[in-house]
């Protein structure tokens, strides 16, 4: 089943006066349960594309579906509505509020889905578990190392089991060791929960773990080493 | 729930600066609460005093009486006087005649204001009459006694005892003159009484005037100036059958000199406040701009994940709430605490300024003290809190515009 959609899809930002071509006629298109990284050099649209994907911009121009949402034409509102049920988001950094305890922030995308606080302990205390997290649920972000945060935004990501998750540079800020580890993690839920990933980076040790690589280069599409699932 | 528990860490985050606000806030209500009790206890005491040397808290008069001062439009007291002295809340009656008169001694002769009056009655509240010895005061009044203005006396060259003349025109034209013993020096502070005013019985001015047993002025002196609503109404209807048709008149028709002061007085009040509590909004207002504005990557965030703007505005204003609930309590607080010291130890204005103070044609003591007004404190209090929300909309609106791409680049 075809998950996300993109037809010719441009983006443009202005910059200053200026106009510049983030995304220039892309298509794309992934289906339910695959892992995908947008590979490419700085500048060449991963984020933009991502951003798209997410529902946290609107194309220039084309038409683009992701998971039965027509998000070249919502609306800001069914924008948030989209991201808030469809959508697990890890960033690069700054993922986590930082008053908020490890398991409040990993609960907060239930509890903004309005999900009651005795399921919501549950369903994050199992991800906890099940992801060697035990034992950290009270810290607060600023007492987590890096990795254990990236840890706590895949938790959060994942817990409202969304149709597909989105992860910009989610390891660029990490050592090798917690790259591999949050790497093989993502490739777990993959596997056991067939949750569909996408996630953009530059580090090869990360692209090598993908099975499908989408390069792009001043942002158009280079390659595509296609589905494999 | 949850957003007053996040509201309630995010105000910790800066602890100095939300306590510093606070304290501000709360500093400020405390000031205008306990301003506004001060003032409201130094009117109380001026009209106090104003209506005790004056025309009481509700005067009685015949109709025009106090447009022309006409010592023509006098009246007999009557039993109704007596019926006025026990409505609830009525300390006492005062009947008194004015008559523009002359004092003349061996030495000079001026132009007076004497007043009859019953002086036994006026003793214990007539602020002229308190300072004089109660020696003069407790010995039987005789017929002639005078009480005398004590710039009044110094001109005329008068002491306790001297004997002097007052001359008078009665209704029919003709002057009259009788003797006078000065039984004691009325030193008001109040430069206009003390160089004018003769005080004596009221049957004898107004037995000289010609008017046999009559008054000017039923001055009605209440237990204190809230009862005048209630108290108002029955003198009225006790004076409807009055002959002259007689007419009740409050302190603040009678004495619109004290009453506009006051008034005016007021608005300054009020206009400090305002400016106080403008102050505040727009400390509040900078506080949580800045603290907004430090978070506008956490706002982008939350609403990358999908929560409404709407939420993230609740957020802002919670925590402007909670500033509110907190600064509204610890303010009103050391209001409170403020107002009771001012209440009973009062506030002594003596080393400032001369002991007696002159307001509104009113002298009165500078040693002041505060009365509670609870309803208005707690209206300020009330009006805090909504400051406070009032002060976290704009900020609240600038986080709910976060934009989740800009914000969440280039970390
Ligand atoms: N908000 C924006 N305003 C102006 N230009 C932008 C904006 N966002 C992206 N761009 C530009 O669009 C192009 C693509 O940027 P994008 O961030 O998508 O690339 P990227 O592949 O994610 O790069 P990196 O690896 O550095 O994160 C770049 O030239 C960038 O400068
Ligand atoms: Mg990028």
């Amino acid at each position: 089943m075809t998950l996300i959609e993109l037809n010719n899809i441009t983006k443009r930002y202005m910059s200053g006066n200026q106009s510049v071509t983030a995304i220039a006629g892309l298509d794309l298109a992934v289906r339910t349960g695959e892992f995908v990284v947008l590979a490419g050099p700085s500048g060449s649209g991963k984020t933009s594309v991502l951003n798209l994907i997410g529902g946290l911009d609107r194309p220039s121009s084309g038409t683009m579906t992701v998971a039965g949402c027509q998000t070249d034409m919502a609306t800001d509102r069914e924008l948030a509505d989209f991201r808030l049920n469809m959508v697990g988001f890890i960033f690069q950094s700054y993922n986590l509020i930082p008053v908020l305890t490890a398991a409040e922030n990993a609960e907060f995308v239930l509890q903004l889905q309005g999900i009651p606080a005795p399921i919501r302990h549950a369903r994050v205390t199992e991800l906890f578990a099940e992801l060697g997290m035990e034992g950290l649920q009270n810290r607060r972000p600023g007492d987590l190392s890096g990795g254990q945060q990236q840890r706590v935004a895949i938790i959060r990501a994942i817990a409202s089991e969304p149709a597909l998750v989105l992860a910009d540079e989610a390891t660029a800020n990490l050592d090798s060791k917690s790259s591999t580890d949050l790497l093989e993690m993502m490739r777990y839920l993959n596997e056991t929960k067939g949750t569909t990933f996408v996630f953009s980076s530059h580090d090869p040790l990360v692209i090598e773990q993908a099975r499908r690589v989408v390069t792009l280069h001043d942002g158009r599409m280079v390659s595509d080493t296609g589905s494999r699932a | 729930m949850e957003s007053l528990k996040l509201a309630w860490r995010n105000l910790f985050r800066h602890r100095m600066r939300t306590c510093i606000t606070v304290l501000g806030v709360s500093l400020s209500l405390a000031l205008v609460q306990t301003y506004h009790n001060f003032t409201a206890g130094v009117y109380a005491y001026m009209v106090d005093c104003g209506v005790k040397a004056g025309s009481g808290h509700i005067a009685v008069y015949r109709p025009q009486y106090l447009a022309d001062r006409n010592p023509d439009l006098a009246f007999a007291p009557a039993p109704e006087d007596e019926d006025i002295a026990r409505i609830p809340g009525v300390r006492a009656v005062l009947p008194r005649f004015y008559l523009p008169a002359l004092a003349q001694s061996s030495r000079e002769n001026r132009n007076i204001q004497l007043v009859g009056a019953d002086v036994p009655r006026e003793a214990g509240l007539n602020p002229y009459l308190r300072k004089l010895p109660r020696e003069v005061l407790e010995r039987p009044m005789r017929k002639r006694d005078a009480f005398v203005g004590a710039g009044l006396a110094r001109e005329l060259g008068l002491q306790q005892g001297s004997r002097f003349v007052i001359t008078v025109q009665n209704g029919h034209g003709e002057l009259v003159s009788e003797l006078f013993h000065l039984r004691g020096i009325i030193e008001s502070g109040i430069r206009d009484v003390d160089t004018s005013l003769v005080m004596a019985m009221r049957e004898q001015v107004s037995a000289m005037a010609g008017a046999g047993n009559a008054t000017h002025e039923l001055a009605i002196i209440l237990d204190n100036a809230d009862m005048a609503a209630s108290v108002f109404p029955a003198v009225r209807q006790r004076l409807l059958s009055s002959p002259e048709g007689l007419e009740a008149v409050s302190w603040e028709q009678a004495m619109p000199n004290l009453y506009n002061a006051i008034r005016w007085d007021y608005v300054s009040v009020k206009f400090l406040s305002f400016i106080v509590l403008a102050i505040v909004t727009i400390g509040v207002v900078n506080t949580l701009l800045m603290s907004v504005m430090e978070r506008m990557r956490e706002f982008g965030l939350t609403l990358a994940l999908g929560a409404s703007p709407g939420r993230v505005r609740l957020l802002v204003m919670t925590e402007g709430l909670l500033m509110g609930v907190v600064s509204m309590l610890a303010g009103s607080c050391i209001g409170s605490l403020a107002t009771a010291y001012l209440v009973h130890a009062g506030f002594d204005l003596r080393p400032f300024i001369p002991e007696n103070l002159e307001f509104g044609g009113v002298l009165f003591s500078a040693l002041l003290y505060a009365k509670w007004d609870i309803p208005w404190m707690m209206e300020v209090a009330a009006y805090i809190l909504l400051l406070c929300l009032g002060a976290s909309l704009y900020p609240g609106i600038r986080a709910s515009r976060a934009m989740p791409v800009e914000t969440l680049r280039h970390i």
